[in-house]
């Protein structure tokens, strides 16, 4: 089964749309340019019972809803792993142990487990079990969980942890293909989500400050003017939740945020999961090469956590037939029987394309187009730099 | 800028207040001895705020009752909902009159009349009828549609319009390749799939009725059948302001400018359009010379009336036609009314304001803020 869902479009408009889409630059149906996204509608803190939630909106009414609750909740310890001596009198007996820790120290000896989050993905019309709401949430969840730098955070001592609920729910009817709003608004719900500033000290019970004006969001905030700040040292643009974009690619033609109709012609479509990590933990070549000086300016770095392949709906679609072979076509029509129309048709199947008759996509995607994909995402100063920032200047109310 | 993000509007204020038309209502049968016409009880909203709620008289000025007729637009009925328990109002559509059996367990009263959909009341002298917010297509006789195929069957195909239900286009309701008439034999239906596939858009026209309000439909003209060669692009039918109205002209041709040549736009009353560069068939030569009719259609029907094979279009009508199905959404996204006048005049200012744009007359975006622009332009005038 198609991973998206099948759209019903007579072989006259996907060949439209596949030759408009072929074009250099591209000619989208909405008239967007080929790295614009749909405009959003985007408010963050709209459920009041929540560490942190967002909504966003397109313009064509698809609207997705994430709320994010966390709990604490006990590690569950592993025999072998790092013992804890709850009394403060004895003090870690076992010198491996102790000498461990000691190492871990200096570094960071926060661990993380992807069980700690819990994804649950709503589309409306379809259940919970089937395989498109369940390939959107294993996505989604890997996005997030797949460097294990996520789940560190929710690390409150070694024997406690937060439990966070992830609850993303599209309201609106599945218009186009989902996966980009769901990212974009549990990014959103995730920079919004803010996690009780923690009072006890070491590994004794958890207690919290209950004053939730000091509670530090689960993404700290850097200063809201980095880009434009005069000294690159303090453009530290801070770790931010992953996104997962959907691009694709007709020809050479690399088109982001495609709509429903757009992806149905769509030769290659991948879901593409990337993160800013901190630029502070800069490599130490970027510190020698002053060349590398606008690069660090950017402020991001960029990192790719994930790229999955999306079945594109246009491999399903029905072929158009060539004038040429047309039964219906008035003069061969009489002529035409059932058995050499049959035989017309399985040629056209088979035949070079014929232009203005569409013929569904065969094969996989080209190296070169992929290669090019992925780079034009992680561009610096390009669409998901420029996608972040939009994010992070919205409002956390 | 790849992504614009906005902060959500601040929802429009609504009436709100307990059973806003039984108020209203009530008003307006204690005035209903005093010579005061129905329609004036409209200007209950504005006029006074809900709670101290005083009794309309009949010299309401023309300006109160359109600021009037705006307030009542704000006061939403949901389905369920009383409207009146006065006897002396006839219920209309998207309404119906309790029942015995509902009154036991409920607040409503058995025989006042209840809302069926979500949207405003509306009273034309004793009538009440709510309009609704959002509705499917309901077919007439005699509309100018575009459909899909979503199925095929035996003898006839079942066509996607809008509608509640799928409408029916019979096999013996389509012309034949090369305008042949005569019975439909069962080669016909064998080679059904040869004329319209799952999925084929067509122009049709209603040509009949059924009882549960199914539609059939017909293509026995030269203006209908198979489209190809453009963009589809569906628009709410009817309800919230925006979307296709019945006109007196639903399709034409127009040229467009930047050299794009000729397009021609088809506004199915059901809300789905076709915009498509326009071609040159031999029919409608033939239609031009005023010698096509049923009588020798098979002359002038084209070979080429169910090809899904397009035309070699230019780059610019390309992007004409993705200009128009701008404009056509930037107007229903506005909630502005889409017709032949309203989309010709939205054209004409959305090629003005690309050859203005920093972008030049290649840009062709008319989302977000420019299509508030766009809107703006058209009802300024």
């Amino acid at each position: 089964m198609a991973s998206s869902q099948h759209v019903l479009l007579s072989p006259a408009e996907l060949a439209y749309l596949h030759a408009s889409l072929s074009l250099t630059p591209p000619i989208r149906p909405d008239g967007r340019s080929p790295t614009q996204f749909r405009p959003l509608v985007a408010e963050t803190g709209i459920l009041p019972g929540t560490n942190g939630s967002a909504r966003i909106c397109f313009a064509d009414g698809t609207e997705a809803i994430v709320g994010v609750k966390a709990e604490v909740e006990r590690t569950a310890q592993r025999p072998g792993e790092d013992t804890i001596f709850l009394e403060e009198g004895g003090v870690e007996g076992g010198d491996d142990a102790d000498g461990d820790g000691e190492a871990r120290e200096g570094v960071d000896k926060r661990k993380g487990d992807a069980a700690w989050v819990e994804m649950t993905v709503e589309i409306p019309g379809l259940r919970d079990d089937d395989s498109g709401t369940a390939f959107l949430s294993a996505m989604l969840s890997e996005a997030l969980l797949s460097d294990g730098e996520f789940a560190k955070r929710l690390w409150i001592n070694r024997r406690f942890h937060w439990k966070l609920y992830l609850d993303i729910i599209l309201i609106s009817p599945p218009l186009s293909y989902p996966l980009p709003l769901l990212s974009l608004t549990s990014h959103l719900a995730l920079l919004s989500t803010r996690l009780p500033r923690l009072k006890s000290e070491g590994d004794e019970d958890p207690f919290f400050d209950d004053d939730w004006a000091a509670a530090p969001y689960l993404y700290p905030r850097t200063t809201p003017t980095t880009t434009s700040s005069t000294s690159p040292t303090t453009t530290t643009a801070a770790t931010r939740p992953p996104i997962t974009l959907l691009v694709m690619a007709v020809g050479n033609n690399i088109i982001f945020d495609p709509s429903k109709e757009e992806l149905t012609v769509a030769d290659v479509a991948l879901a593409v999961s990337v993160t800013s990590t901190a630029s502070s933990t800069s490599k130490p070549h970027t510190d020698n090469a002053d060349l590398k000086e606008p690069d660090t300016e950017a402020g991001r770095n960029l990192r790719l956590l994930s790229i999955r392949t999306i079945d594109p709906p246009s491999r399903l679609t029905p072929p158009g037939v060539a004038n040429a072979a047309n039964a219906a076509y008035g003069a061969n029509n009489g002529a035409a029987t059932g058995a050499t129309q049959k035989m017309l048709e399985a040629q056209t199947a088979e035949t070079e394309a014929v232009e203005g008759v569409w013929k569904a996509p065969r094969g996989g995607a080209k190296r070169r187009v992929l290669g090019a994909l992925v780079q034009k995402v992680l561009e610096r100063g390009g669409v998901v730099d420029e996608v972040l920032d939009a994010l992070e200047a919205v409002d956390l109310g | 800028m790849p992504i614009t993000i906005l902060p959500p509007k601040p929802s429009r204020p609504i009436n709100n207040h307990q059973h806003p038309s039984e108020d209203d209502v009530s008003a307006a049968s204690d005035s209903d001895s005093d010579a005061g016409a129905a329609i004036d009880q409209d200007g209950d909203h504005a006029m006074h705020p809900p709670t101290k709620r005083t009794r309309l008289t009949t010299t309401t000025t023309i300006s109160n009752r359109t600021a009037a007729a705006a307030a009542a637009a704000a006061s939403i009925v949901t389905p369920g909902e009383q409207i009146t328990d006065d006897p002396q109002w006839m219920r209309g559509h998207g309404t119906y009159v309790a029942g015995t059996a509902a009154g036991s367990a409920s607040t409503i009263t058995a025989g006042s009349i209840v809302s069926s959909v979500a949207g405003t009341v509306t009273r034309t002298n004793k009538l009440l009828s709510v309009r609704p917010l959002r509705a499917r297509y309901t077919p007439e006789v005699g509309d100018l549609v575009v459909g899909r195929i979503v199925e095929v069957q035996a003898k006839r195909w079942r066509v996607d319009v809008g509608s509640t239900q799928l409408a029916a286009l019979p096999l013996s309701a389509i012309n034949l390749p090369g305008g042949i008439l005569r019975k439909r034999t069962e080669t016909d239906e064998l080679q059904i799939r040869t004329f319209f596939a799952e999925g084929d858009l067509l122009v049709a026209e209603v040509q009949q009725l059924f009882g549960d309000g199914g539609a059939v439909l017909h293509t026995r003209s030269l203006k209908y059948g198979k489209l190809r060669n453009g963009v589809f692009v569906a628009v709410a039918g009817m309800g919230g302001g925006g979307g296709v109205v019945r006109s007196r002209r639903q399709v034409w041709t127009m040229d467009a400018a930047n050299g794009g040549g000729q397009i021609d736009v088809v506004l199915g009353v059901n809300g789905y359009v076709w915009i498509s560069r326009h071609v040159e068939t031999p029919e409608a030569e033939a239609a031009g010379k005023g010698a096509a009719g049923i009588t020798n259609m098979e002359e002038s029907v084209s070979t080429t009336m169910y090809s899904s094979q397009n035309d070699r279009i230019e780059v610019e009508a390309m992007r004409e036609i993705a200009r128009l199905r701008g404009v056509v959404t930037a107007l229903v996204e506005n909630g502005l009314r889409v017709d032949e006048d309203m989309v010709v005049r939205g054209y004409h200012e959305a090629v003005e304001m690309a050859m203005v744009s920093p972008e030049g007359s290649d840009d062709i975006y008319l989302g977000g803020e420019k299509g508030q622009q766009l809107a703006a332009a058209l009802t300024g005038v």
